[in-house]
């Protein structure tokens, strides 16, 4: 029904007798050579039109686009970010300046931010714990949802669709500035069934497991997100504050969760919108105040927020070896709060020389529960200061050079069992899990780079030191994972994860093409990895941390031509290589290693009472034979995509449809990426998404 | 400026072209079979309580084989089949009272590349007869790991 719709709505008009204007087809403009110039690092814009055109079912998705993003898929159509092959800690997500404190860690974890309510995301490929501290090594994701208004009303409201998963989504927002003050609020409330993948059946290993109308049992779930903000704004100063809450409920695949496959009396296949156990919640609360003042050589920045994160996993309870059937379905629970204040200044020392310094600091606090565990109570402080300096010794070079200096120390409790295990015929005991263990750690990082800009050409180079901090589970997890089935046992003893990168970046843009390509060089002394092992322990296979040498490289590429003023083709393709250079997996690449890709697509832009465009888009990907146990390999595949967006002028409002339709072909393949791929379980198939959105 | 940046970047692009990884990696998991032996316990077995349940089966891998386990569990709630485990026929679903529960990893000698498990293992007298599931991990020494499956009866 949608399609022909959409077609009449791009087939109606006649050809368009005012002037045609494509201005915001073209990639670079001079907006985005200032935005390149800025930083020596390898960088992206991405405005809200971008989003709101390839609107593909979540963020991450509709981000994966982009060369060097991916989004790991951890189902329930969640997903995770991955920028060139790093995610979980490796990477950092903002939200307006702060860094997101989710369970980042975990392999079924999305990313709690109202994806709906994002103005324009900045996305930084490559080394950047320089400005964020720990984590930002494989890059950063920072989101901006906090426009100031400039009128005394307005809003917008999206509806959208997605027929995978029967989805469907209303997205509010309202906003406003009179005088001094300005406010915004929104919500979204997001509702989808269990998602559908080309099979009848799923083999995992000896198991064999019926799907019912193909869908996979018990993936359904639904999001509520809020917030809102008020504002203040005089000449040289401003100020706000922030409130938002981001709820999800979303159930894990039925069959395959916990220590076995399993069957259950729950009558799965009754409803294929409800959800059972087992499923997660998340609840991510956040309050943040930004507060910025400046004159014509200063300006002074502060960030105060505070988040936690509530997560609950809930199950059947099962008896697992000495541990008898547990009291309740509340699996796991981890209530993690964390508090953020960020002080920054900026001083322009000459007209063409910029200092920057400040200091972050962060404390964590993260209690758990359940019957499960995985990971212990810790507390975390860290703090971090750095100075960056950005000199302009000629209008077209910029040259920038920045170091960094970070301590932190955690205190991690101990935790036993809550049941016994027998030692002997007559004694047992609680075992402990979890030892008490207090580590600090200190880093230091730099980064130093250049940018140079001449006719059409932009180059840019960069080489910088990142780190992270290892994280709790890396340290002291002494137990049974039960999402994938082994025995993970932490190390006490590991050092901060280094991260040395080399970065290019060549652009060269003119009226007809535009062509950019990103190289890079990576090298870690001492990448933190989860080794498997060839011991048992609790009757699963015992996986342990270590931490060995990697180098790592890749490029992403992307030509843009326009053919005429309305067809544009579109290449873009990426590129990745890991290998463990030390240690017990010496010569294996890394887990999720992500395999090569090449996008083609063409594009045709009308403007009809409103700029519209339709796309279609061959995705390939390579097959990965790159693998590390307990992955397996997993075949190459192509998808034809479709992209098609409309605005319409209603008086002073614009309407907006787009259109996204994935996997037309409704081929069966499997993303080596995927939480589930390990299994067996292939994507999901043919996705018609839809967004309406009225802006008023 | 311009040439060596572009130099440095097509640099970067042909050692991307050039991965060195013709080392003998070991990328074959280990393999359970029941090749040129009588193999126990077969899917469907039924054993009495206080009998010996004898295991034996033939463990390869084409480098070094590292560990295994044992693991046996009651299948009263009926909470997995696998392929053929399906034929077998099993019980009314129960509640269990004192149900087995068998988890014991074993080593197996270095160097092998072969091995032939052989193990007796004496099935309680006082357990709940019934369903039950016997699974065999196997790992070898890089860490690559194989799972087999099976359902036994235990009566009386």
């Amino acid at each position: 029904m949608i399609i022909p719709l959409l077609a009449a709505a791009l087939f109606s008009c006649a050809e368009p007798d005012s002037a045609v204007r494509l201005d915001d087809v073209i990639v670079v403009g001079n907006a985005t050579r200032d935005f390149q110039m800025k930083s020596s690092q390898t960088a992206l814009q991405i405005n809200r039109d971008y989003i709101d055109n390839n609107f593909s079912g979540s963020l991450m998705q509709t981000l994966e686009g982009i060369p060097g993003v991916k989004a790991m898929s951890i189902g329930s159509g969640q997903s995770k970010p991955i920028i060139r092959g790093l995610g979980f800690n490796r990477m950092a997500v903002t939200e307006n300046g702060i860094k997101h404190e989710g369970q980042q860690w975990g392999d079924d974890h999305g990313l709690e931010i109202d994806q709906f309510n994002v103005d324009r995301i900045e996305l930084i490929k490559g080394p950047a714990t320089l400005k964020y501290g720990s984590d930002a090594i494989g890059g950063v994701l920072n989101l901006y949802n906090n426009f100031i208004p400039s009128v005394p009303f307005e809003g917008s409201l999206n509806l959208f669709g997605r027929s995978n998963n029967e989805q469907l989504g209303v997205s509010a927002k309202i906003g406003g500035r009179k005088g001094r003050v300005f406010y915004r609020a929104n919500i979204t409330l997001l509702d989808y069934a269990d998602y559908k993948v080309p099979t009848d059946s799923i083999q995992y290993y000896s198991y064999y497991i019926r799907l019912k109308d193909k869908r996979l049992r018990n993936t359904a779930g639904l999001e509520n997100d809020g917030s809102v903000m008020l504002g203040y704004m005089e000449h040289r100063f401003q100020s706000y504050l922030r409130i938002s809450d981001s709820y999800s409920k979303s159930g894990f695949f039925a069959n395959a969760h916990g220590l076995e496959v399993r069957l259950s009396d729950i009558d799965y296949d009754h409803s294929c919108r409800d959800i059972d156990l087992p499923y997660q919640s998340v609840n991510h609360f956040k309050i943040l105040n930004h507060t910025t003042w400046y004159n014509d050589h200063m300006s002074v920045v502060a960030d105060l927020a505070f988040q936690n994160n509530l997560r609950k996993e809930l199950s059947e309870p099962v008896s697992h070896g000495y541990m008898p059937i547990p009291d309740g379905s509340l699996e796991r629970c981890f209530d993690k709060s964390t508090y953020t204040m960020n002080l920054g200044t900026s001083i322009s020392l000459t007209e063409h020389n910029e200092l920057q310094f400040g200091v972050n600091t962060e404390y964590q606090d993260n209690n758990r529960k359940g019957w499960g565990f995985i990971i212990p109570d810790f507390e975390t402080m860290s703090w971090g200061a750095y100075v960056y300096d950005r000199y302009e010794p000629h209008k077209n070079l910029q040259l920038n050079a920045g170091a960094r200096f970070d301590a932190a120390r955690t205190h991690i409790h101990s935790y036993y069992d809550w049941y016994e295990t027998p030692l002997s015929e007559t004694e047992s005991v609680f075992l402990q899990r979890s030892a008490e263990l207090k580590r600090r750690f200190t880093s230091v990082t730099w980064s130093a780079g250049a940018s140079y800009n001449k006719n059409n050409w932009i180059l840019k180079a960069n080489i910088g030191k990142a780190f992270r901090m290892p994280i709790p589970k890396e340290l002291g997890v002494n137990g049974v994972n039960y999402h994938i089935f082994r025995y993970e046992r932490g190390n006490a003893e590991l050092n901060p994860e280094e991260s040395y990168q080399l970065d290019a970046s060549v652009i060269f843009s003119n009226k007809k093409l535009y062509i950019q390509f990103d190289p890079y060089l990576n090298h870690f002394p001492n990448y933190i990895y989860l080794s498997p092992t060839a011991d048992y322990v609790e009757g699963l296979q015992l996986y342990h941390y270590t931490q060995a040498k990697v180098l790592r490289y890749g490029f992403e590429a992307q030509l843009n031509y326009k053919i005429d003023t309305k067809l544009e083709l579109e290449l873009k393709g990426e590129y990745l290589y890991a290998e463990q250079q030390s240690g017990e997996k010496k010569g294996y690449t890394l887990p999720f290693s992500v395999p090569w890709s090449v996008d083609a697509g063409l594009k045709y832009s009308f403007v009809c009472k409103g700029d519209g465009f339709v796309g279609l888009n061959a995705h390939i990907v390579g097959k990965q034979d790159e693998i590390v146990p307990p992955e397996q390999p997993t075949p190459g595949y192509w998808t034809l995509n479709l992209t098609a967006g409309k605005q319409f002028m209603l008086h002073k409002n614009t309407l907006r449809v787009a259109l996204h339709a994935d996997n037309l072909l409704n081929k069966r393949y499997y993303d080596h990426t995927s939480y589930y791929r390990l299994i067996d379980v292939p994507e999901p198939g043919r996705n018609i998404s839809m967004m309406i959105g009225l802006q008023f | 400026m311009n040439k060596y940046f572009i130099f440095i970047s097509l640099l970067c692009a042909l050692c991307a072209c050039s991965g060195d990884d013709e080392e003998d990696k070991d990328m074959v998991k280990p393999s359970i079979s029941e090749s040129g032996i009588v193999a126990s316990p077969i899917d469907c077995l039924v054993l009495h309580k206080g009998d010996v349940l004898p295991f034996r089966y033939v463990f390869e891998d084409n480098v070094e084989l590292g560990k295994f386990n044992i693991e046996i569990h009651h299948n009263f709630d009926h909470h997995t089949h696998s392929t053929s485990a399906l034929e077998c026929e099993l019980d009314d679903k129960k509640q269990p009272v004192n149900p087995w529960v068998y988890n014991e990893d074993y080593d197996i000698p270095e160097n092998q590349k072969k091995y032939n498990a052989h193990l007796d293992i004496e099935i309680p007298e006082d357990i709940d007869t019934g369903d039950y599931h016997f699974a065999i991990r196997l790992t070898d020494k890089t860490g690559w790991q194989t799972l087999k499956a099976v359902s036994i009866k235990i009566i009386e």
